[in-house]
């Protein structure tokens, strides 16, 4: 460890010690999650790797990881955002200097939500062919069009938009990307029901809702490219949940294959055993993965093993329901109140689907990793330098 | 613990893959895997010369004194290039034993010969049933007028071929022992081993004298056999990536139906697949290794999903090599099968998945 990493170490630890208290888990001097938010802001401990006049520290990647390990390590949240906040990032890297003063902080305090108005019923892994419009009407863009799969729209005030902005160019350049506020008479929001019960997405209709020039992030018809950095984000976030306990999901993680087994009566079967081992190998192994990838990103080694979660979550997702319901036998025919505990592992077995379709799918994760990891050939698109107008898209 | 600081570590590891660059490529393991020694004495010094087989040798016996964390590294590369010869078995798993030991004497008379290459050892853990536990351990020790007589058999033994010195554990009336035994008082029947680089023997002892190792026992057993796994785990990571990126290649130039075939999902996927259980490995193998230098809580839990995740892994990626390669593959002169042959001789040596698996919940079940 470099003596910067250990002075900003201290610091940490001693700004922690001062504010947050680590037994009740609340910060010292009381106040609501937000205030105590806008203290981990002031602190510059939210982004400490961006620049100090935007929010940030000025640190490298390594004292990044030092400060939210101590942040962890207490239960405080908010450090660390540099890598996790999709809008704050997407924002700070292609907004104008107007825009990231009046949406960042409002992000980074976690005031505002946000949603992803990506996925159209045309348009799901084929992202670039949505086919809602936003035109420019003076200092206003107006926004015509349907989204899909919206998580989180009815409790967002904001959207992160991608609308076409040019039909007569190839697919991929004639889009653009917006912060929109959800909150307005040109947008209606329905809920659609999940296949898990749940209502978190929605069909979100856009009628003539307007949004503000200065909303647009990144110039007009550069929204692919913001947009894969959001991707990325998100995709790096789901990635990155495997070892460590999910907050805010009662339905994850708290009970473990070995006490199913043990309830189940199966822990000294020798069959289950070898199934529970696999799957727990898979978090175990994802986790270690991730570990060895942020030390090489904290030595500044770009890490390719970080793209490998998403795709490496959905299998451990997936294979601890398989697991589970094996171990539950008869029994996981059962739901609701008649046995609890089938209910959680039909709704995992379920929920699984959303980490290997939401976001992008398997699929599309792995021409992902082929293409940039392993730099394979892309993937032929029949439609990549026709002009929009004249694509199956809109011509059927 | 080790004393190498991770800068000495990495200039030593890529000093190592030069050699091998220089001395081990496909060539040499098919010119080695010919000879009757299945060793290239060549190498053998060059590496000793270089402080490779010094490694595992305390300072004070004149070794390097290195933790596992070096020695796993150095097996990646060994691995990769599926080096042949007694690295593994003398310098690493040998070398280990005889520091655990409690024995003074032992280290010194064996020690600095191991570390400077000069002696070439090996250990045999197992009879005939091959289940690297206590139980398998068939061969027998008595002691007679002030020395021990050994009886019965070892087989699987890595490398004897090549050793001057067995060291044997065998059963005696108080329990496990270990016993040093010169190679030219027994008969050592070469055993014809799929993979031609890998050098299985079985030792007879008929009335054999033996010299004692003080301070070896069954704990003793089983922490050789956790730094033998957690090596052997380095070679299955590295060779495991080696392959898979012989294969990376391979789909990015082989052109059919007018493309490079890595073009097709069918095979982009399994490679996006693959690359997974090659990081994971990679990463298994290394944790389990620095759990050891550190004797950390998790260490069982991390040396036996290392010796399984690293197993199944190097079998999946070289098996699966092979078909995406398609019929280059399935002949003599590619490589592809080397790397398949060394995967399930190494899936079988030291134990099997299925017994790491099962040990792995069981660790797992302890810290629950
Ligand atoms: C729980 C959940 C939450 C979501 N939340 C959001 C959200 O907040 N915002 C948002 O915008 N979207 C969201 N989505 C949408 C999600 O991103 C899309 O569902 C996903 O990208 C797939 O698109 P699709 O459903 O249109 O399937 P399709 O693209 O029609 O895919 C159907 C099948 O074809 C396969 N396929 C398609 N193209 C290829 C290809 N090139 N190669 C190989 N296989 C291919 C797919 O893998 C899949 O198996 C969410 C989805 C889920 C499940």
């Amino acid at each position: 460890m470099n003596s910067d990493a250990m002075t900003i170490g201290d610091e940490v630890r001693a700004w922690l010690a001062d504010h947050w208290d680590a037994e009740s888990r609340r910060a010292k001097a009381g106040g609501s999650l937000a205030q105590w938010m806008d203290r981990v802001v002031e602190a510059g401990w939210a982004v400490p790797s961006w620049p100090t006049q935007w929010w940030g520290r000025g640190l490298d990647k390594k004292s990044v990881s030092t400060i939210v390990n101590e942040f962890r390590k207490v239960g405080a949240p908010g450090a660390g955002q540099d890598r996790t906040n999709i809008t704050a990032n997407s924002v700070m890297q292609f907004g104008s200097d107007t825009l990231k003063r009046k949406i960042i902080p409002e992000f980074l305090t976690g005031r505002a939500h946000q949603c992803l108005l990506y996925s159209e019923p045309g348009a799901g892994s084929d992202l670039a062919a949505v086919r809602t419009r936003a035109d420019l009407q003076g200092d206003h863009y107006v926004v015509t069009g349907q989204k899909v799969w919206t998580s989180g729209a009815q409790n967002a005030d904001y959207g992160l938009l991608i609308a076409r902005t040019d039909w007569d160019v190839p697919k991929h350049e004639g889009l653009s990307f917006f912060i929109i506020e959800m909150r307005q008479p040109g947008i209606e929001i329905r809920p659609i029901n999940q296949i898990t019960g749940d209502s978190h997405f929605n069909e979100v209709f856009l009628d003539g809702a307007t949004v503000p020039a200065e909303n647009r992030v990144g110039d007009e018809g550069q929204g692919w490219k913001v947009m894969q950095t959001a991707l990325a984000v998100e995709r790096l976030v789901m990635g990155d949940g495997a070892g460590e306990r999910r907050q805010g999901s009662s339905k994850n993680n708290v009970v473990s294959l070995i006490d199913i087994a043990r309830e189940a009566g199966k822990i000294d079967d020798p069959v289950a055993r070898q199934d529970i081992a696999q799957a727990m190998a898979y978090r175990q192994l994802n986790a270690l993965n991730m570990l060895r990838a942020k030390q090489d990103m904290a030595q500044g080694t770009a890490s390719p093993i970080m793209s490998l979660g998403k795709l490496a979550m959905s299998r451990i997702l997936h294979e601890d329901a398989r697991v589970m319901t094996k171990l539950l036998g008869a029994a996981s025919m059962l739901d609701g109140a008649e046995h609890e505990r089938a209910a959680d592992i039909n709704y995992r077995t379920a929920n699984a689907y959303m980490t290997s379709i939401g976001g992008g799918t398997d699929q599309i994760q792995r021409n992902i990793i082929g293409e940039r990891v392993l730099g394979l050939p892309r993937e032929t698109e029949a439609d990549r330098n026709l002009p929009f107008r004249e694509s199956r898209a809109v011509t059927g | 613990m080790t004393m190498i600081s991770p800068e000495e570590r990495a200039a030593m590891r890529e000093g190592f893959g030069r050699l091998l660059a220089e001395k081990c490529a496909e060539a040499d393991i098919r010119r080695v895997m010919a000879t009757q020694s299945g060793n290239d004495p060549a190498l053998w010094t060059a590496m000793a010369d270089m402080g490779i087989t010094a490694l595992m040798v305390s300072d004070d016996h004149g070794g390097i004194g290195a933790g596992m964390v070096e020695i796993e590294e150095i097996m990646e590369e060994a691995g990769a290039a599926l080096l042949a010869g007694p690295l593994l078995s003398s310098a690493f798993v040998a070398a280990s034993l005889i520091g655990l030991s409690h024995d003074a004497d032992a280290k010194a008379r064996l020690l600095p010969a191991i570390a400077s290459g000069e002696k070439i050892a090996t250990v045999a853990f197992t009879g005939d049933s091959g289940s690297w536990d206590v139980a398998g351990v068939t061969a027998t020790a008595q002691p007679q007028d002030n020395q021990w007589i050994l009886n019965g058999a070892a087989s699987f033994v890595l490398s004897a071929n090549l050793a001057n010195v067995l060291l044997v554990f065998a059963q005696t009336p108080g329990g496990l022992g270990c016993f040093e035994v010169d190679s030219a008082h027994v008969q050592i029947e070469p055993l014809q081993s799929w993979d031609p680089s890998l050098r299985l023997s079985k030792i007879m002892f008929d009335q054999t004298q033996a010299v004692h190792i003080a301070g070896v026992d069954h704990a003793t057993f089983e922490q050789t056999l956790d730094v033998a796994r957690v090596a052997l785990a380095g070679e299955q990571a590295g060779a495991c990536r080696r392959i898979f990126d012989i294969t990376v290649d391979y789909l990015k130039t082989r052109v059919q139906f007018g493309r490079p075939i890595g073009g097709f999902q069918a095979i982009k996927h399994i490679a996006a697949d693959l690359l997974i259980e090659v990081e994971s490995a990679t990463s298994a193998a290394r944790a389990a290794a620095r759990a050891l230098d550190t004797d950390a809580p998790d260490k069982d839990v991390l040396i036996n999903l290392a010796a399984f995740a690293c197993a199944d892994a190097f079998s999946q990626v070289a098996a699966t090599a092979i078909q995406m390669h398609g019929g280059i593959a399935f002949t003599w002169e590619h490589p592809a099968h080397l790397y398949l042959r060394r995967a399930r001789a190494d899936a079988q040596l030291f134990g099997q998945s299925d017994t790491y698996r099962e040990r792995f919940v069981a660790a797992m079940e302890k810290a629950a």
